[in-house]
């Protein structure tokens, strides 16, 4: 039991430190916002990276879960209510509150997330953050700094783009396998600000949350490729977890703030 | 001058365990010592790479283990350093590398800080190469690149870990040579970590040796030749008999 308790006692020290060393990540990636002298197009390069390159992943995932959950949705709605005319409706409020913002981030959190992790860590396991640091370059400034902004952006970009395919290919399997027309189908009269606002909220903080804890990762990773691999799926597993958690603050801060 | 005051750092284990130094203003010091004996990590804690658990290092008069990570940046303008592994970066090209120094820690117009790249990876004989990416290179034209890095900014602190690995013995000398060469014109002050024991000897004004995080000699070279040390005696001769 004590060894139990010690063990237990240990890993929560460990979180605790990590958590420490994230805030103190971000409160230095704040300041490089304001006051970095990161190279000119790093937060460009770092946009199509994270934004165009993760284009087509958000397309076909977003697409299909779509009409997987439009076509399950219809199938359960036509054995208990025979009525399909709402499900458009309400597929669109679940697509702005959670649906796009949360699985959008997951998918993120494993591409651009990995991605991040691998490149700092690889970097960090070659002394290339040393050498930056022997140079005055800051890597919080030289390089979180500009896939934290870039994420902000895309994070919000992709996920408006993934919910409009989710609609559209939600649309067209309403349409082919329910005959719902699309102009029932496409119904935003159960999306209100509430929905709105929530959805934002869940972008900007995933967008933040999934750099800042990949890019911890790869700062701290040491002892070669083992060292890498270690980081990377570290920054998967906490961004993947970070999602989850925000999802619940943020969700039931809206639930409050905006009864539905 | 850097003067090292009763350092000690510990990872999963001890590495520098209480270590003394001083490298007068003006001299090359040569630090030895076989593997895993501490001697990257001194030289990264008297850049402020790694802090000390405890002890005090000074660098021409400022102390640098009580400095936060922004004061650091720019006392570390004073400083060059090759690293062991290279540490070159592998999304710039070598004469972006080579500049990258120039672009942080100068005011310098970029014309100006192009044609010093291309000057100094022509003195370590990479004339061409400026638009290779490292990835591209040799091992040896990767540490040529990573001297001519160390050295762009005529810093007044130099650090070389290992500057002649992974070269054949006709360009170790000529590097060798070159490292004296500009060190001595400069002024500097530098440490120089080398496995390569014999030509180290030839250019350095003082050894030191480290074995398992504790300096064991630091003297003069012909000290370190004739030392009744039983370690610095068997790692001088490649004995494999013997304490270490």
């Amino acid at each position: 039991m004590s060894a139990f308790a010690t063990r237990v006692g240990r890993s929560a020290i460990t979180a605790g430190l990590q958590a420490a060393d994230v805030y103190r990540l971000f409160a230095r990636t704040l300041y490089y916002v304001f006051r970095g002298r990161r190279s000119r197009g790093a937060t460009l390069e770092q946009l199509y990276l994270i934004g165009n390159k993760s284009l087509f992943f958000m397309t076909t995932v977003m697409g299909f879960l779509g009409m997987i959950t439009v076509f399950q949705a219809g199938l359960q709605l036509e054995r208990v209510v025979p009525d399909t005319s709402q499900l458009g409706a309400s597929f669109a409020e679940l697509l702005v509150r959670n649906f796009a913002p949360d699985i959008g981030a997951m998918m993120l959190a494993t591409r651009v997330g990995a991605g991040i992790a691998a490149e700092i860590g690889s970097m960090a396991v070659t002394e290339q953050l040393d050498a930056l640091r022997m140079s005055a370059a800051d890597p919080i400034d030289f390089l979180v700094v500009p896939r934290f902004l870039a994420s902000l952006v895309m994070t919000a970009v992709l996920v408006i783009w993934g919910a409009a395919v989710a609609e559209g290919v939600g649309l067209l399997t309403g349409w082919s396998v329910f005959d719902i027309r699309p102009g029932t189908f496409f119904n935003l009269m159960m999306v209100d600000v509430g929905d709105v606002v929530v959805g934002l909220a869940k972008c900007f903080a995933y967008g933040a949350a999934i750099p800042l804890l990949s890019a911890h990762m790869g700062l701290r990773a040491y002892g070669g490729s083992e060292g890498v691999g270690s980081a990377t799926t570290n920054a998967v597993v906490a961004s993947s977890f970070a999602v989850i958690v925000l999802n619940a603050i943020i969700s039931a801060a809206g639930f409050l703030v905006f009864p539905q | 001058m850097i003067q090292v005051h009763g350092v000690s750092k510990r990872f999963a284990s001890l590495v520098l365990d209480d270590v003394h130094l001083s490298v007068p203003r003006g001299s090359l010091v040569g630090l030895v010592g076989p593997g895993a004996s501490g001697k990257s990590v001194l030289v990264k804690a008297i850049t402020g790479l790694v802090r000390p658990d405890a002890g005090r290092i000074v660098v021409d008069g400022q102390e640098l283990t009580s400095l936060g990570e922004l004061e650091l940046q720019a006392a570390r303008a004073r400083f060059g350093m090759l690293f062991q592994q290279n540490a070159l970066f592998d999304f710039m090209t070598v004469e972006g590398n080579v500049a990258f120094p120039l672009r942080r820690l100068t005011t310098l117009a970029e014309p100006e800080i192009r044609a010093r790249a291309r000057d100094r990876l022509a003195r370590v004989g990479l004339a061409g190469f400026e638009d290779r990416m490292p990835a591209a290179l040799s091992g040896g034209q990767k540490k040529r690149v990573g001297i001519a890095r160390a050295t762009i900014t005529d810093a007044p602190i130099r650090l070389y870990d290992e500057p002649a690995a992974g070269l054949d013995p006709v360009t170790s000398q000529k590097i060798f040579d070159l490292l004296r060469e500009e060190q001595r014109a400069a002024g500097a002050t530098a440490i120089m970590i080398s496995s390569d024991v014999d030509r180290l000897l030839s250019v350095v004004d003082r050894i030191v040796m480290m074995v398992r995080g504790r300096v064991v000699f630091d003297g003069p070279v012909d000290g370190a030749r004739s030392s009744e040390n039983a370690m610095v005696r068997q790692f001088l001769r490649g004995e494999t008999e013997g304490p270490l």
